[in-house]
């Protein structure tokens, strides 16, 4: 039984061997490939290299970890079923974004988190502590100011420093 | 002034709790401001904040409260808040349940220009809770609703229906053949 068995497995791999050097030799030119180049997604991440890129928690994770390991970057309801006004807050918050990073240029620590209660908009951010306390408060003033009167709504700023970027890993 | 002291008894147990739970800061300031004026009525005791009016309070039969929002969890710790917050003041819970969540998927084209067979798929689901009280003043109603909206977490859309029990009007209140007699 057991012999068996074992001469009808050696002649499966024998012909297996056959077939794939059929493939690979010099008369045919055909090879299996499983994912062509447009299959791989490229949205949202950085890909893995030699291990000298630090990389933070938001980086890391991949846009399908959304939900699971990730949070929502900017939190409002225009994107429930039954609700308007998803395309005015697109805009509004790729702006808020802009004027944040040069605000405060070099001193992001991490993405800003952009929360909408009612008529009140949250900013969320982490600094790096490049800046004197007295000027990063001067530069909260100042954008919670110009930005309540350019949205016509009140605007707070809930910003936490740290003294270095926090790297979750290194890619 | 016995309600008074009750219900801020009650506001600063919900206090105690809700700091335990994940909810944004904002509602604990809300919380924080809410209970500093209830402070401020009690320091006055002899001017209540309750107002009399002639008019009698509407009457609803049913309050409905709908919350939609993208995270279970979310909604999940905002319905043991109302719940919590409807069973401290007294009104009759009917029930709290979860309507079926609502996904919407789009398949849009990977590429800018070419490569109809490569597509790109997203969904975004939208989770419910119903939390039905039934037989609540309009006082209460009030009351209620405002302090569940003030501390509505980013993210989450409420809709309430509210069902009123009104008086049936005097043109109607009896039958017309009653009055006419046919001959």
């Amino acid at each position: 039984m057991n012999k068996n068995m074992a001469t009808s497995l050696v002649r499966q791999t024998k012909l297996l061997s056959i077939v794939s050097s059929q493939l690979n030799s010099a008369a045919c030119f055909r090879n299996i490939h499983c994912s062509a180049a447009c299959l791989k997604n490229r949205a949202a991440r950085i890909r893995v290299g030699k291990g000298d890129k630090s990389v933070t928690y938001e980086q890391a994770y991949h846009p399908h970890h959304i939900g699971h390991r990730k949070g929502w970057l900017s939190q409002h309801t225009s994107n429930l079923q039954g609700e308007d006004g998803a395309a005015e807050r697109v805009v509004e918050d790729v702006f808020i974004r802009r004027f944040m990073y040069g605000t405060f240029h070099g001193c992001l620590a991490d993405e800003v988190v952009i929360k909408r209660r009612g008529n009140l908009l949250v900013i969320c951010a982490v600094m790096i502590q490049k800046l004197l306390p007295s000027k990063f408060y001067f530069l909260i003033g100042y954008t919670e100011e110009l930005l309540s009167h350019f949205y016509k709504c009140p605007v707070k700023i809930e910003m936490q420093t740290v003294e270095e970027k926090v790297v979750y890993k290194y890619l | 002034m016995a309600a008074c002291v009750s219900s801020i008894r009650s506001v600063r147990v919900l206090s105690k709790i809700i700091h335990g739970h994940f909810l944004p800061a904002a509602a604990v300031q809300h919380q924080a401001s809410s209970s500093r004026w209830l402070h401020g009525t009690r320091g006055s005791a002899l001017s209540p904040a309750v107002s009399l009016t002639e008019e009698p309070d509407t009457l609803y039969q049913e309050l409905s409260v709908r919350v939609k929002g993208h995270d279970r969890a979310v909604l999940d710790s905002y319905e043991f808040f109302a719940t919590l917050a409807a069973r401290e003041l007294g009104l009759t819970l009917d029930r709290a349940f979860e309507p079926r969540k609502h996904t919407e998927k789009l398949t849009l084209l990977k590429s800018v220009h070419i490569f109809k067979k490569h597509r790109v798929q997203y969904e975004s689901r939208t989770h419910q809770r119903c939390i039905q009280m039934s037989r609540v003043t309009g006082s209460t109603a009030r009351v209620y609703l405002e302090y569940i909206q003030r501390n509505l977490p980013e993210g989450v859309a409420m809709e309430v229906t509210k069902t009123s029990v009104e008086k049936i009007p005097e043109h109607i209140q009896k039958p017309l053949w009653t009055d006419c007699t046919l001959e």
